[in-house]
């Protein structure tokens, strides 16, 4: 769309002329829309937007849908629920879900989420089941998307997200007492621009695992905020990226710490090559009460070239006074001397690399043959 | 035709001339020490063998077999059959000892215009090697070097050298962080390598690797370049009355 201005004031205008789709019109879209005519979006160079100028992905909001999926791929394995989100059974599991599990003052994109929604799923794991195979959540045939993940108290269930085209996914998932979720999260290279919130709430004794791995796009934004509500909660979080040309992958990380005796693990490792630019902003917060909370992030960076850009940030925010919490953030450059180890044992150079970055980001990689086939390591 | 030949070798670091006219012949099957102070320029010779980058060859050849190697890239070096265990073995956490070496064993078949070993074949021969320096089975799954000890990085070095096999080693202090025992499994692991026609150039400090390992011919550098040569008793002397009596 040419001579588009996409600053946050026309955008939201323009926004409330669009209106609100039909999808899903059980979803109270009241507060939403609030916060779009109160102008509470995120603004350009807004602190949480600080390496992502958001309003290119606004001009990628008015610029239309591009090429939404035009099937849906999402499977379930035996005895576990799915249903639309259109549908009056969604409705009864958002209920079930109880309060959303993010706030939308926090995460604003949310509003847009709910106003221009047109797919998405909501899914139940049983109480009690062990999944005997994986939720699938590939394309969604609609720009703006959201699925509502339900792991009831014991259940077991394995969730592998894989590419798809969106604008905007809003991903919430509650783990409840005792259910433990592993997800697996591939992000292909992309021209387009997306932004996500994977919001996830774990109940005590719970247990929600992430391992994303991740090639950039154009504009790559990932919100990524899990609470451990109950106590002995654990959340794994495990990234890993490559970059290069001038893709841009920016993942902003909160772990909540809101019950006592919780234990958190982030990990990330990323690659920047080209012109690329990546970003991790990783918060841990410790609620007052949390007490006996565990938490800690590594971050570390390779800049492969000398005009990529990483920003590596861990934030601590601890409230509680006996807790144990650590983090590291290193960025550095391909290690010469490893690269002539491999060398002087007649590996040419360009493995010699490709098999340092492999060893560098195998941290943060459980799957080798799935990153292997979306090239985030070879 | 000798294996390794160096003649009149000028090595410059960082601008700063270190080696000044090197000459050193090793024919098939011998084994050389190459023995001198602090600062003589033993490891810069051990270096600008392998081609580290840095180590800047201002004059003379080295020559492999009778082709001249100075211009070529490390890997093609090895790939000829030049090995180099390093003074420091570097770390690669994520890089496991058995991953490293597999791409190391392929990478010199295919410059041999073979087909790489199976993964079985492989296996095989990596664990006897590492049988051969009493080092566990898991010791191939570990990342190269990564949290290995002093001892334990050494042994790996002899472990590569017995897999790759290569025609020509130099050993740089491999015996340098090494107990006794260590000592002696790596000096029964050099000796197996030993003959086949393979040369050895063993650069030390001390002597007493030497004492395991006898070498043929003993070479004494100092201030880069080599001031003293003879049979294994140089060595012997050396221990006794230090380095001083050379630079008189």
């Amino acid at each position: 769309m040419a001579g588009l201005t996409a600053d946050s004031e026309s955008f939201a205008d323009r926004l409330l002329d669009l209106g609100s789709t039909g999808y899903a019109s059980w979803l109270d879209r009241e507060p939403h829309r609030k916060l779009v005519e109160e102008r509470r979006l995120p603004k350009l160079r807004a602190e949480a937007w600080r390496h992502t100028n958001v309003t290119r992905w606004y001009e990628a909001v008015l610029s239309g849908p591009g090429t939404p999926a035009k099937r849906t791929r999402l499977s379930v394995p035996a005895g576990v629920e799915a249903v639309d989100f259109e549908s009056g059974r969604a409705r009864e599991l958002a209920e079930q879900r109880g309060q959303e599990t993010f706030s939308l003052a926090a995460h604003p994109l949310a509003a847009l989420n709910a106003l221009l929604l047109g797919a998405g799923a909501a899914i139940r794991v049983p109480a009690g089941i062990r999944a005997t195979g994986p939720v699938r959540i590939g394309d969604l045939p609609a720009a703006y998307q959201r699925v509502l993940v339900i792991v009831e108290t014991d259940a077991r269930v394995e969730l592998i997200e894989e590419p798809s085209t969106f604008t905007h996914r809003l991903l919430e998932v509650v783990v409840q007492p005792g259910g433990r979720l592993s997800h697996r999260r591939l992000q292909a290279a992309a021209s387009a621009r997306e932004c996500s919130l994977v919001a996830v709430r774990t109940a005590a004794d719970a247990s929600y695992e992430l391992v994303q791995t991740s090639l950039g796009a154009d504009l790559r934004r990932n919100d990524i905020l899990a609470t451990l509500a109950g106590d002995g909660a654990m959340v794994t979080i495990r990234g890993a990226w490559r970059l290069d040309e001038s893709r841009h992958l920016d993942n902003q990380v909160a772990v909540h710490h809101a019950a006592p005796g919780g234990t958190s693990r982030q990990t990330y490792r990323g690659v920047a090559d080209g012109r690329s630019r990546a970003v991790l902003n990783g918060r841990i917060e410790i609620a007052p009460g949390a007490q006996h909370s565990d938490a800690t992030l590594s971050t570390k960076n390779l800049l492969a070239s000398n005009t990529a850009e990483v920003y590596a940030k861990p934030e601590l925010l601890i409230y509680a006074n006996d807790v144990k919490c650590s983090h590291g953030a290193t960025i550095g450059a391909i290690d010469d001397d490893a690269v002539h180890y491999f060398r002087s044992r007649g590996i040419d150079e360009h493995r010699a690399r490709s098999l340092f970055v492999r060893g560098f980001l195998r941290e943060a990689i459980d799957d080798v043959e799935a990153a292997q086939r979306l090239g985030v390591i070879q | 035709m000798s294996l390794l030949e160096i003649e009149n070798l000028h090595v410059d670091v960082a601008g700063q001339p270190i080696l000044a006219g090197i000459d050193l012949t090793v024919a098939a099957g011998e084994v050389h020490a190459v023995m001198g102070p602090n600062g003589s320029g033993k490891s810069t010779l051990a270096n600008v063998l392998a081609g580290r980058p840095g180590y800047d060859i201002t004059e003379g050849t080295v020559t492999v077999d009778g082709e001249d190697v100075a211009g070529l890239s490390p890997e093609e070096r090895s790939l000829r059959g030049l090995f180099l265990a390093f003074q420091y073995p570097i770390e690669i956490p994520g890089v496991s000892n058995m991953e490293f070496l597999k791409a190391a064993v392929d990478a010199h078949a295919v410059g041999r215009g073979e087909d790489p070993p199976s993964a079985v074949d492989f296996v095989k021969r990596a664990r006897e090697c590492a049988a051969r320096l009493e080092l566990n089975p898991d010791f191939l799954k570990r990342g190269v070097n990564d949290g290995f000890s002093g001892g334990e990085k050494k042994r790996n070095e002899i472990l590569q050298m017995l897999v790759l096999e290569p025609r020509i080693a130099v050993l740089d202090e491999t015996d340098s962080g090494l107990d006794i025992d260590a000592l002696q499994v790596v000096a029964d692991g050099i000796n197996a390598f030993r003959g086949n026609g393979n040369g050895l150039v063993l650069v030390t400090h001390y002597q007493r690797l030497l004492n395991f390992v006898v070498p043929d011919h003993v070479h004494v550098l100092s201030r880069g370049r080599i001031v003293h040569s003879g049979d294994s008793s140089v060595a012997l002397q050396l221990e006794e009355r230090g380095y001083g009596w050379l630079d008189g």
